[in-house]
């Protein structure tokens, strides 16, 4: 635990000051004092009154980091703030899991299981980061959500909203020992408007569960990433989420019709979402109406849009949905050159137009790691990694010379006009020795195994040591230069150090995930960090790339923002923040740079 | 060696398959679905590439149904089937058990067997998904009085033209031999016989150029001669076709008391 040293502290006129105790009043919400200079906590005998103390070493963390946009400082939750947490949520047993430790969660479990179901929410996906959150908040609707934040808002309590644990920039892991409000409770799917295909539902539904919802009633979910059968879409809407039918069906931006948000100081806004309450509860009888065109104001949905739950949070989404295609196409492809797959991407585009639904590069490193890692027991998927990895069996350098497997799919209307145009592409592809070998799925479970592969280049690649992961954008022509590039000049630097990149990703989009793995050595090294993000970065900037095309910004790459964006843009996003959120509590610490 | 395999298109079997109520037994909805290869037919397939591999062998794919049984066929060519045989029924006949059945299945591919000549060994899939029978092999040897063996989990040809099959049996495997005869040996394959081979682009391409002979059905009856009736004609009826009843929705309960007082309310545990 951290220890505090209580002090005086009256830089604010309202403060009394009282011995060593501060007390203070807070009138309109408002409370200003100097950054990073000491915490507060509330005096157990009331909740208008504070305790005001200022850290006895200057490594505290508050004063290390300091807070955004905001002006004060924020306190982690105490045992009087689950008391009140208790009395608010329906379900308190369900809905909150704490190490803090007061009579009624000494019933439920012991303090060691406790701290172990803590682990999961504490932890990101990528193992790199990890808070010390001592409370978790699962509420089960929107009232509830309203009711957390308005406390902790007025509390000065930092929060941060949890939607699948599944992002990769350390956005849903508390820095400290912020409060995590988990969506995982609410999932309800509300249904899908038969004539607008508009699908509404809560915020913590799972992206898998939304797909099968829409499939069994004619409609395609258009978001598509490996990690949705734990990614909720309040998760998604929250990281402006891209995936592989981005360029098929459009980003969240366009696809995202509507959506409830609830704002730190417990305000619901609904933004063209009709019909539902200020608690979130549909009017009865009517359905949760969502129109494709609205302009009257300004268009407020668009800030939550990849804003990771920095302004508020979101517990409704609204989405357009397209009508399901009924005839799916998979192929995998061999190149033996960058060249050659972007001849394959021309091709595709004069062949397949508007049916090419997705088109995937993995390289052979990231291939290689799929092969020695993934398919645990499923035969027929390692067969064809197999066969795909001998197409070009000699592991040849240097890395440039390596085959590129693509994986095209095109979704449409008729199965029989597919099937030709998807014939003709790979028959003119074969005749003109732009690939070197293919895959054409024969059926579903083919198609499947396909995906199968591409979808586990995230998690094979993990197990195969520390990954340094960037995820950027980068004009096509130059989607693998980067990534040799970098391993070229880090061959130089860090001589010492065995280094594998593995890139994959959306090549039509320029987004390439570039993964830069430590064979076998499992721990992340700062001076490692530091010097393969460097070079990333510059490689992308040179390129006037950016340094996160889809996965947002989160605690990984905040600090990366003063560099890239100009001093209008961020002050312009720390007023947006400072107006939505003007306590700091919501994900704080993360997504804009530290003010300096 | 001459190998022929028999391949049944059906509905993908990764597919969810929709039953209209209101058709009775025509219910199982076939327009519009996406079909393959039956699996089981697969394996027989690559079983048949491989013993090809092993020694040499000509690999005759049969396929009776519908005219889209080609892209059937053209699968089994890209696997490594040499030829194809294309029977082609008329659009509206139904080949999971409404219309044709296993036993004019057989009939017809005894009538192959004898058409083709020299045939060394027939390799089936143990059943097909849709009707899930599982006699067409066995109805077939007993037509042809061909040595047979089923649920293959592993074969091997002998020098003397015999087939040593390791087969699965409830209560483990079993392995058998089958003499060569004058007639082919028929063995029908199970799921742990291999793991069928994705086709590659070339070969997707070579498969193009690879003989299918199509016959329509009325033509091969003829000239078999064979009825029509018999063939066509089902045997068994169909009553009904309907959905499984669907799960009944799980609830979750936060922790082991309450998992016991719900037990306990549904009078499960005492
Ligand atoms: C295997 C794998 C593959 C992936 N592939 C892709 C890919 O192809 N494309 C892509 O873009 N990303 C991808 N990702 C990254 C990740 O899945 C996405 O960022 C996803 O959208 C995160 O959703 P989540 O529910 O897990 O959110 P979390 O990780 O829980 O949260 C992400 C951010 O959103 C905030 N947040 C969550 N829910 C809410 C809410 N309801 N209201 C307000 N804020 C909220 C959190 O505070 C956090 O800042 C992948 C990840 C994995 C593990």
């Amino acid at each position: 635990m951290r220890q505090f040293q209580q002090k005086l502290f009256c830089s604010v006129p309202e403060w009394v000051a009282s011995g060593t105790r501060t007390l203070a009043r807070i009138g309109n919400n408002q409370l200003h004092y100097q950054v990073g200079k000491g915490r507060i906590a509330p005096d157990r005998g009331s909740c208008r009154r504070w305790i005001l103390s200022v850290p006895s070493s200057p490594s505290s963390h508050h004063e290390r980091d300091g807070i955004q946009c905001g002006s004060q400082v924020l306190r982690g939750p105490t045992l009087h703030d689950l008391a009140h947490f208790r009395s608010i949520l329906s379900r308190p047993d369900r809905s909150i899991i704490t190490t803090l430790t007061d009579e009624a969660s000494q019933r439920q479990l012991s303090s060691d299981s406790r701290a172990e179901e803590l682990v999961r929410y504490n932890q990101d996906w990528t193992g790199e980061y990890r808070g010390s959150s001592s409370l978790v908040l699962r509420p089960t609707n929107t009232s509830e959500v309203s009711s957390i934040l308005r406390y902790c808002h007025e509390n000065f309590i930092g929060v941060v909203p949890q939607g699948g644990n599944t992002g990769l920039c350390g956005g849903a892991t508390p820095l400290h020992d912020e409060v995590i409000i988990s969506l995982e409770g609410m999932n309800t799917i509300y249904g899908i408007d038969g004539q607008s295909g508009i699908l509404t539902c809560d915020a913590g539904a799972i992206l898998e569960n939304l797909h099968s919802f829409a499939n069994e009633r004619g409609y395609l979910f258009p978001l598509d990433i490996g990690a949705k059968g734990s990614c909720q879409i309040g998760g998604n809407v929250s990281t402006n989420a891209g995936g592989q039918y981005f360029f098929r069906f459009g980003g969240l931006h366009g696809t995202v019709m509507g959506l409830e948000v609830v704002l730190p100081d417990g305000r619901v806004m609904h933004l063209n979402m009709e019909n539902v309450d200020d608690y979130g509860t549909i009017q009865q009888s009517k359905r949760i109406a969502s129109h494709r065109k609205d302009n009257t104001g300004y268009d407020l949905k668009h800030l939550f849009i990849g804003a990771e739950g920095t302004i508020g949070m979101i517990t409704k989404v609204s989405i357009a949905c397209p009508a399901l295609p009924t005839s799916k196409n998979v192929s995998l492809l061999v190149c033996d050159s960058y060249c050659n797959v972007l001849t394959v991407l021309k091709t595709a585009k004069e062949e397949l137009g508007e049916i090419m639904s997705a088109f995937e590069l993995m390289d052979y490193n990231t291939l290689s790691f799929v092969f020695a890692h993934g398919f645990g027991g499923n035969e027929s998927g390692s067969r064809l990694l197999h066969d795909l990895l001998q197409s070009e069996s000699s592991i040849q350098e240097p890395e440039r010379l390596r085959p590129l497997y693509l994986l095209v799919e095109t979704q449409g209307s008729n199965s029989v006009d597919d099937a030709s145009k998807m014939d003709t592409f790979l028959t003119r592809l074969l005749d003109s020795e732009t690939i070197i070998n293919g895959f054409l799925a024969q059926d579903e479970r083919q198609l499947k195994e396909m995906w199968t592969i591409r979808e586990s280049c995230n998690p094979c690649v993990a197990q195969a040591g520390c990954v340094y992961k960037f995820d950027v954008s980068i004009p096509i022509e130059d989607y693998m230069e980067v990534a040799w590039e970098v391993k070229k000049e880090l061959s130089v630097s860090m001589k010492d150090v065995d280094l594998i990149a593995c890139v994959w990703g959306h090549v039509n989009d320029g987004n390439a995930h570039i993964n830069i793995v430590t064979p076998g050595r499992f721990k992340k090294e700062s001076a490692i960090d530091k010097n393969i993000e460097a070079a990333v970065f510059d490689s992308v900037l040179k390129r006037s790339g950016s340094i996160s095309a889809e996965h947002g910004l989160g605690q990984k790459k905040n600090e990366a923002l003063g560099r890239i964006k100009g001093e209008n843009v961020l002050d312009v996003m720390a007023q947006i923040k400072g107006l939505f959120d003007p306590h700091g509590i919501m994900n704080p610490g993360k997504y804009l740079p530290k003010k300096t | 060696m001459k190998i022929l395999v028999p391949i049944k298109r059906v509905i993908d079997y990764a597919i969810k398959i929709r039953v209209d109520p209101t058709k009775g037994a025509q219910g199982v909805q076939l327009s519009n679905v996406k079909m393959s290869m039956n699996p089981f037919c697969e394996i027989a397939i690559e079983e048949a590439i491989r013993l090809k591999e092993k020694t040499t062998a000509e690999v005759v794919a049969v396929s009776i149904g519908p005219k889209q049984c080609t892209e059937t066929l053209r699968t089994a060519l890209a696997m490594g089937a040499d030829r194809g045989i294309h029977i082609e029924t008329k659009a509206d006949v139904r080949g999971d058990y409404i219309d044709m059945q296993p036993w004019g299945i057989a009939t017809l591919l005894k009538g192959v067997v004898e058409r083709e000549g020299g045939v060394d060994l027939v390799l089936l899939g143990k059943q097909s998904i849709d009707s899930d029978c599982g006699q067409t092999g066995t109805l077939l040897a007993g037509l042809l009085n061909a040595p047979q063996a089923t649920f293959a989990s592993k074969v091997d040809r002998g020098d003397d033209g015999s087939f040593t099959v390791e087969r699965e049996t409830d209560s483990g495997t079993e392995v058998i031999k089958l003499k060569p005869s004058a007639m082919p040996a028929i063995i029908t394959c199970d799921l742990r016989l291999n793991t069928p081979r994705y086709p590659t682009m070339p070969n997707i391409m070579k498969a193009k150029k690879k003989p299918v002979q199509t016959i329509s059905l009325e033509d091969m009856v003829k000239e078999l001669g064979l009825n029509l009736d018999e063939v066509l004609t089902p045997k068994n009826e169909v009553i009904e076709v309907y959905e499984p009843p669907p799960r009944k929705e799980g609830e979750m309960v936060g922790d082991v008391m309450e998992l016991l007082a719900k037990l306990k309310e549904k009078g499960l545990v005492a």
